[in-house]
């Protein structure tokens, strides 16, 4: 793999190679289902060959193909459902009030509580934009390669963090009453 | 700190701990081998890459069959040794299905009319590709291409079935070493269904004409694809 994600050109199928499994992952969350997830990841990867030459030298090879993979994902349920859209501002911009209630021990003791079946459901519930944000930030990118991937800027990437994780809090509490 | 902030800071940390608990999901193997498969066949990144591997291919034409057998090592083609082995039909299957896909213009004429692509090989094939199969919901018609298979002229038909490409290339088939052994049927018609570096590939003849079908989806898929197929005769 190349160090840091970056392209050097005699590396470039060794490089895309290496990031199978993260993208896979990624598309898997996104699309909740493994034959569509595969599918993506594959026009992941024939949108990135076809692409290559437009690829520059020394750039974050791993953003430019997650940002790949969630332009094609976008594609895909625009294609799929008439006037799909974002699910970016419904629920994820009402959880102000309720972080209140984690506010307290009882509370916490709650959080204590989450096993894996919990995040993988409070996770699958959240919109597409804060889902994407969250797993961006699981996987290791900094707050401007996330913005470079969703293409906005970092700060609106933190604001939109920070809503996606109290949401995440407020489901999770809500499991364990 | 204040009690709220602290709190808060211990409520992310619970977070953290919960979203550490999610399982990072591996790529299945088989999409790996396909994809190494897509990363290995694709020609160098360049302005056109396509042209390049048609030309070459069109030089091997003009060569007489002892100079091509000359040429073809040093020229990086190795079908020609494998000529006798049935596998050969394979191989040339999945790489002419891989260098449309990574092709500058994969299509030459993009329709899911039927009655357009078809007439416009004519002129270009010295035989008339017979493909009444004209798409449906499943497998959409998204055009056609001239191509090589082998040392003849082939017409590319592509179809779309989700976000899989599936080829049927159609040429003549009188010298080309078949299958002896037929594994699968198609309506009435018998088919070989081989897997090659993960794509599948049937093929199947019908009169003078020769069928090779290529995708990276299932074989009950491309076994569906092959039988609707089959059947518009």
């Amino acid at each position: 793999m190349v160090p840091d994600g970056t392209h050097e050109p005699p590396n470039f199928s060794a490089a895309l190679l290496a990031e199978v499994d993260g993208l896979y992952n990624f598309a898997s969350r996104l699309t909740q289902n493994g034959s569509e997830a595969e599918d993506l990841v594959q026009d992941t990867f024939a949108r990135a060959m076809a692409a290559q030459a437009q690829f520059r030298p020394g750039s974050n090879l791993k953003a430019w193909l997650f940002r790949i993979l969630r332009n094609a994902y976008i594609d895909g349920r625009r294609r799929a459902r008439h006037g799909f859209e974002l699910r970016t501002r419904d629920e994820d911009d009402t959880v102000e009030v309720h972080t209140e209630l984690l506010r307290g021990d009882f509370e916490l003791e709650r959080l204590r509580r989450v096993v894996a079946e919990d995040i993988e459901a409070a996770l699958s519930k959240l919109g597409d934009e804060a889902r994407t944000v969250v797993l961006l930030d699981l996987e290791g990118f900094s707050e401007a390669e996330i913005g470079e991937v969703m293409g906005t800027p970092p700060g609106t990437v933190k604001s939109r963090l920070s809503r996606a994780r109290a949401r995440l809090r407020r489901l999770l509490v809500e499991y364990q009453r | 700190m204040s009690e709220p902030e602290h709190g808060l800071e211990a409520a992310e940390r619970e977070l953290d701990r919960a979203l550490s608990l999610l399982e990072k999901r591996k790529a299945p193997e088989g999409l790996k081998a396909r994809l190494g498969a897509v990363v290995e066949a694709a020609p160098p990144p360049a302005p056109a890459p396509a042209p390049r591997v048609r030309s070459r291919r069109t030089a091997l034409l003009s060569l007489s069959l002892a100079a091509a057998v000359a040429l073809a090592g040093g020229m990086g083609v190795g079908w020609f040794h494998a000529a006798h082995d049935a596998d050969a039909l394979v191989t040339e299957a999945v790489n002419d299905h891989l260098r449309l896909l990574y092709a500058a213009r994969p299509l030459e004429v993009e329709s899911s009319d039927r009655h357009q692509v078809k007439p416009w090989f004519e002129g270009k094939l010295d035989f008339a590709p017979v493909v009444a199969f004209a798409g449906d919901d499943e497998f959409a018609l998204a055009g056609g291409s001239v191509a090589y298979f082998m040392d003849r002229k082939a017409a590319a038909f592509v179809f779309k079935h989700r976000l899989h490409v599936m080829t049927l290339f159609v040429f003549r088939a009188e010298g080309l070493p078949w299958p002896h052994t037929w594994n699968q049927t198609l309506g009435k018609k018998n088919a070989s269904y081989a897997s090659s570096r993960g794509f599948g590939t049937l093929l199947f003849r019908e009169g003078d004409l020769g069928y090779a079908l290529v995708s990276d989806a299932d074989m009950p898929t491309l076994l569906r694809l092959g039988t609707k197929l089959v059947e518009a005769h």
